[in-house]
């Protein structure tokens, strides 16, 4: 038994029939072969698969895809203004060397984003408290926070 | 992991028993059973329902009833298997008169995981094993009542 | 454009963050081949029993099932091997018992797989497993590997009697080491435990093998950190199909820290099950299977004893460890507690006298092998313990301690090398250096000031120390070769000048977080005096490099780069023939200077791209000249390198819950030359964390029955962003003697320093607080830490 289903997926409408056990992450992966959100765990908790659902970042392993059914949703692949761009981010990250194998990269970055959306002036203790839901491996933190830090001192330029 | 506790009932040992060797009771007071058989005198086939926390399963799997001692207690053995791992038990089980009308009813024994029931569940099975056996009891004072 | 020279040094930003940072990385589950089919497996929920029967009726007729393996099917196929043989004391070869793609009679471990079943979906495979029926008669179960070598104990395989893969000693007689013992002024002893840790790469291991039968040509592509190794390994020693049939890919991958070095079972027999099928088959671990798959690290046993004269001077280190293997032999699980770990005893100080006895058991646990460190963790946890603790129990100052056991600085150049007493040369070393740099940087003085004041206040602080040494660069291939080795450790680079000079270099080294599409490219364009954007780096595919080594033990620029390096010498060399041929001029003549080939004493020069496409345009050549610019190297290194470095941890201590809160972490490394600060900085990072995890919150934890019972990252406590301060980082560069870069390596450090120093940071607040604790059991949660405080 399949069920249809009709999200916007980095601005673009897609309409598909999925099996009701079908994971969000699974269906972006999978069926629209968006493969930058990726998925460490089964448990919910490494925030590999962050992504924005309706402006909000979500682990899309938690969710099923039709639970996502008239969602807006945007994934790493659509974070930035246009493919030429880079959101400020994905700027800081690289600027502030925040990825390593890159693996934990597009989760760490859709979960910044909100934390940059509530609170434009994070402290460096608001940044890890906001990422604790984020597992890295490789970096040790220490330039994630920067690369927030950088992204929000940049966001702000731009606004002023 | 260790599984004791006690509790006192309002009816005499003897109504205690026979609600406890009666199959249909037993599958309606036991938390979680959606099917028991008995195969003869000393022993079940059943199937059971059981969420612990992150990990829901069903559970096949035997009962066995050993060292009967009519009105005194019993051995339950169980083993139980389901797709997230299995779980066997000997549970030593006595009751004691206390008065005319009263009998206490203590549990006592040795329950073993494995596969991810024990890597996911170990946490949390103390608390659902409390729970289960608050029903249990709770199921059972039900059934007493006239 | 970049600047063209001077890259060596610079902080340039790395290439290949771009395909990362916008989600276009290419790791191994993201693949879907045409005709894909998914594997699920049927695992062992005990950690020892028979397998009576196995029932794949009911599953074979469930939709979407294309195939069903058991244990039976591959009883002719042989078992993973081993990569490293260590010979018991009395010579024997170790105890190597069969561990197969699938089990048929008995599962060692929990997790030791039953059967495969191969669908057209991963959903279909995984009901379809679900439906497998397999009867067990559970055996009683061995964890402890203290315990596993007593007479009675379960027996993991009928061919390991007492489960005793092996036992070693490494260094001074053990009478000599006893009798400084006995004669020393003041005896430090500790009883510990260095848990086991599971390696938690965030990307889980996956692997997707093709066969192409109209080729005969198989593709695999892993999550490996070394895929040539790989290669050899299934082709030669499992599954017995020609090497040249065989391509293995290692894509992007998320991750190692060591854990993605082994050749796993499922390797082979997704290899095997593709031949069999003529279809591709998938398989992306779940992390339930990562935490009961991947091999695990550490897992020691030790009772050491250090001696001291009067005055403090080290007489003499006496250890004795159980080294637990898990259930079967992984690739390298024989060197780690033996080679990598007891030759890192003497550690940076002069010991005269060092003894360690080994024994290496088999339990019903996963698999133990080399995880980010690899055996010199453990050297150094045990060393910084005993010399922080021996400090307290002499009321000496640790830092002063060290100074005074400290061998003295060597160039390596000038001054010999150190000859330890467990068989290594040090290459280099200022050892003073380092910790000189961390107290200043501590501010230690001021900071033993103020922990007296909050003792007085009733607050606990506390700092440690660890001044680590580690042996990286692995390996030269003689010595390695001596000590059981199965492989050289050298490796290949390839230098390829494209007719537009334009340059491609394919490494035998895997980046999976290094950086090496940055560090390599530096390095080549700066000895060629090129921008970066004109050099690639090739890696992880055997079919486009020739052959490769991979990277763990932080060789990859050490000995990676160095192969490189002698490519780019031997295209230099040939650049000035050609140029030599161009100006009709000696080629002795010519130099190679900022890029441009010039012939000395005239105003003759070719830029670099010139050269190159007259390699490939060889018009009017004299004979005996070749035409090409293309030059692989295969570099095998004269000895280890060595880094080292100091490591001060600064805690606070809760009196009333035991909560430990790391509120400073001081680094001082010295990895010799360093090409990219940036990336070197996010290595010590990485690892610092790592190995603070160890500290604070890690450690696998197995009940009486092989059960993990904290198999999944709701139970594992992971290191989390808000559990760290800032890390504070400086380097020393003391430069390898005898690479051409001079570098040592840098992956591993901080991961192998910080450990101890978290640890001797709480046993030294408590110390403060006047509680003399000898060892609390790592990790050091609040309630360990509440506990040793009762006492
Ligand atoms: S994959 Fe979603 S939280 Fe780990
Ligand atoms: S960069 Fe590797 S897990 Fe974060």
């Amino acid at each position: 038994m399949s069920i249809r289903i009709n999200v916007t997926v980095n601005g673009v409408a897609f309409s598909h029939e999925v099996e009701p056990r079908l994971l969000l992450v699974n269906y972006l992966r999978d069926v629209l072969r968006l493969t930058g959100t990726h998925v460490g765990c089964d448990t919910s908790s490494c925030g590999a698969c962050t992504i924005h659902v309706n402006g909000k970042a979500t682990k899309s392993c938690t969710m099923l895809a039709v639970q996502a059914d008239g969602c807006e949703i945007t994934t790493i692949e659509g974070i930035a203004p246009s493919d030429d761009e880079l959101h400020p981010l994905q700027e800081g990250f690289r600027e502030c060397h925040g990825l390593q194998c890159g693996f934990c990269t597009p989760g760490m970055i859709m979960t910044a984003a909100d934390i940059l959306q509530n609170n434009p002036n994070p402290s460096e203790e608001e940044i890890r408290v906001g990422l604790e839901g984020n597992f890295c491996r490789c970096t040790g933190y220490h330039n994630i926070v920067k690369s927030v830090q950088y992204a929000a001192h940049k966001m702000k330029e731009v606004t002023v | 992991m260790q599984l004791t506790g006690n509790h006192v009932v309002e009816a005499s040992p003897a109504k205690v028993w026979a609600l406890l060797m009666d199959t249909d009771t037993l599958a309606r007071i036991v938390p979680g059973v959606t099917k028991l058989e008995k195969i003869d005198d000393t022993t079940f086939k059943s199937t059971l329902g059981v969420k612990l926390g992150p990990v829901s399963a069903a559970f096949n799997g035997n009962l066995q009833m050993e060292n009967v001692m009519e009105e005194k207690g019993f051995t339950l053995k169980i083993q139980q298997n389901s797709k997230v791992g299995n779980a066997s038990a000997a549970i030593e089980i006595s009751l004691t008169p206390l008065e005319e009308t009263k009998t206490a009813i203590a549990f006592n024994g040795d329950v073993k995981l494995s596969g991810m029931l024990a890597t996911m569940g170990q946490r949390l099975i103390g608390g659902v094993a409390n729970t289960l056996s608050k029903q249990f009891f709770s199921n059972m004072e039900k059934e007493l009542l006239p | 454009m970049s600047t063209t020279h001077g890259l060596i040094g610079k902080s340039v930003k790395r290439v290949e963050d771009r395909r990362f940072i916008t989600g276009h990385g290419k790791y191994t589950d993201d693949i879907i081949l045409p005709g894909q089919t998914y594997a699920s497996f049927v695992r062992s929920p005990y950690a020892h029993a028979k397998i009576l029967s196995v029932d794949t009726n009911a599953a074979a007729s469930m939709p979407g099932v294309v195939a069903i393996f058991t244990g039976a099917d591959v009883e002719n196929v042989n078992g993973v091997p081993c990569g490293w043989q260590v010979n018991f004391k009395n010579g024997h070869h170790m105890k190597e018992p069969k561990h197969p793609l699938l089990v048929a009679d008995k599962a060692k471990h929990v997790g030791d797989a039953i059967a495969i079943v191969i669908a057209e979906s991963q959903a279909e495979a995984v009901d379809a497993a679900e439906a497998i029926v397999v009867e067990y008669e559970e055996l009683p179960a061995i964890v402890d590997a203290s315990k596993a070598v007593e007479d009675g104990a379960p027996q993991v395989h009928d061919s390991a009697p007492n489960n005793i893969c092996f036992d070693w000693a490494l260094g001074n007689p053990i009478e000599e080491v006893d009798a400084a013992i006995a004669a020393s002024a003041h005896v430090t002893t500790l009883d510990f435990v260095n848990q086991r840790l599971v390696p938690n790469a965030i990307e889980p291991r996956a692997y997707n093998a093709s066969y192409d039968q109209y080729n005969d040509k198989y593709t695999l592509y892993t999550s490996t950190q070394n895929p040539h190794l790989i290669r050899l390994l299934m082709c030669a020693f499992v599954l017995g199909i020609p090497e040249h049939r065989v391509r293995v890919v290692g894509p992007d991958v998320g991750g190692g820290f060591g854990s993605k070095i082994f050749h796993y079972t499922e390797e082979a027999l997704l290899t095997w099950c593709t031949h069999k099928l003529r279809r591709p088959v998938k398989w992306t671990s779940t992390r339930s299977e990562s935490f009961l798959l991947d091999a695990h690290g550490r897992d020691h046993i030790t009772k050491a004893d250090m001696g001291f004269d009067a005055s403090g001077n080290i007489t003499a280190l006496r250890v004795k460890t159980y080294a637990n293997l898990g259930a079967y032999l992984s690739t390298f699980a024989s060197c780690v507690p033996s080679y990598l770990h007891g030759t890192l005893l003497q550690g940076l100080y002069t010991t005269p006298k060092i003894n360690i006895d080994l024994v290496a058991v088999f339990t019903n646990t996963t698999a133990v092998d080399a995880y980010r460190g690899a055996g010199r963790p453990e050297a150094t946890y045990l060393l910084e313990r005993l010399l922080d603790l021996a400090a307290h129990e002499m009321n000496m100052d640790p830092a002063e301690l060290r100074f005074k056991n400290f061998i003295p600085p060597f160039d390596g150049v000038t001054q010999p090398g150190y000859q330890t007493q467990v068989a290594l040369q040090y290459d280099s070393g200022n050892y003073h250096g380092v910790l000189e740099k961390g107290l200043a940087m501590l501010g230690y003085e001021d900071f033993r000031k103020a922990q007296k004041e909050a003792a007085n206040n009733g607050k606990l602080l506390g700092v440690g120390f660890s001044t680590y040494i580690e042996a990286c660069g692995i390996a030269p291939s003689a010595v390695v070769g001596s000590l059981g080795a199965r492989a050289g450790l050298y490796e290949v680079g390839h230098v390829r000048v494209q007719p537009s000079g334009k340059i491609s270099v394919y490494t035998g080294a895997h980046s999976h977080g290094q950086g090496h599409e940055t560090t390599f490219a530096q390095v080549v364009a700066d000895k060629l005096g090129l921008p970066m954007e004109d050099v690639e780096i090739v890696h992880g595919d055997s079919e486009a490099v020739a052959f490769g080594m991979g990277t763990y033990g932080s060789r990859s620029l050490a000995v990676g780069g160095s192969a490189i390096i002698k490519s780019l010498e031997k295209v230099i060399e040939k650049g000035k023939k050609i140029a030599a041929h161009k100006f009709e001029a000696n080629p002795e003549d010519v130099d190679f200077v900022e890029g441009r080939f010039v012939v000395k004493g005239t105003h003759h020069s070719a830029p670099f791209s010139d050269i190159a496409l007259r390699a490939y345009v060889p018009h009017h050549y004299p004979a005996g000249l070749e035409p090409g610019l293309d030059f692989s190297s295969f570099y095998d290194p004269a000895n280890f390198t060595y880094p080292f470095g100091c490591h001060i941890a600064v805690v606070e201590v809760d009196k009333e819950t035991g909560k430990v809160q790391l509120t400073r972490f001081v680094a001082v490394d010295d990895v010799g030359n360093i090409i990219n600060p940036m990336i070197v900085e996010g290595q010590i990072h990485g690892g610092v964390v790592q190995g603070v995890g160890q500290a604070l919150f890690e450690g696998a934890e197995y009940d009486e029955n092989g059960q993990l019972t904290n198999g999944s990252y709701m139970d594992y406590c992971m290191p989390r962003a808000d559990d760290f301060p800032m890390i504070e980082t400086a380097s020393q560069v003391t430069p390898c003697p005898h690479n051409p870069l001079g570098v040592k390596g840098a992956g591993e450090a901080g991961c192998i320093g910080s450990t101890p120093a978290v640890v001797n940071a709480v046993i030294d607040a408590l110390w403060s607080g006047g509680h003399k604790v000898k060892d609390i059991r790592m990790p050091l949660t609040s309630e360990r830490v509440w506990r040793a405080m009762q006492q």
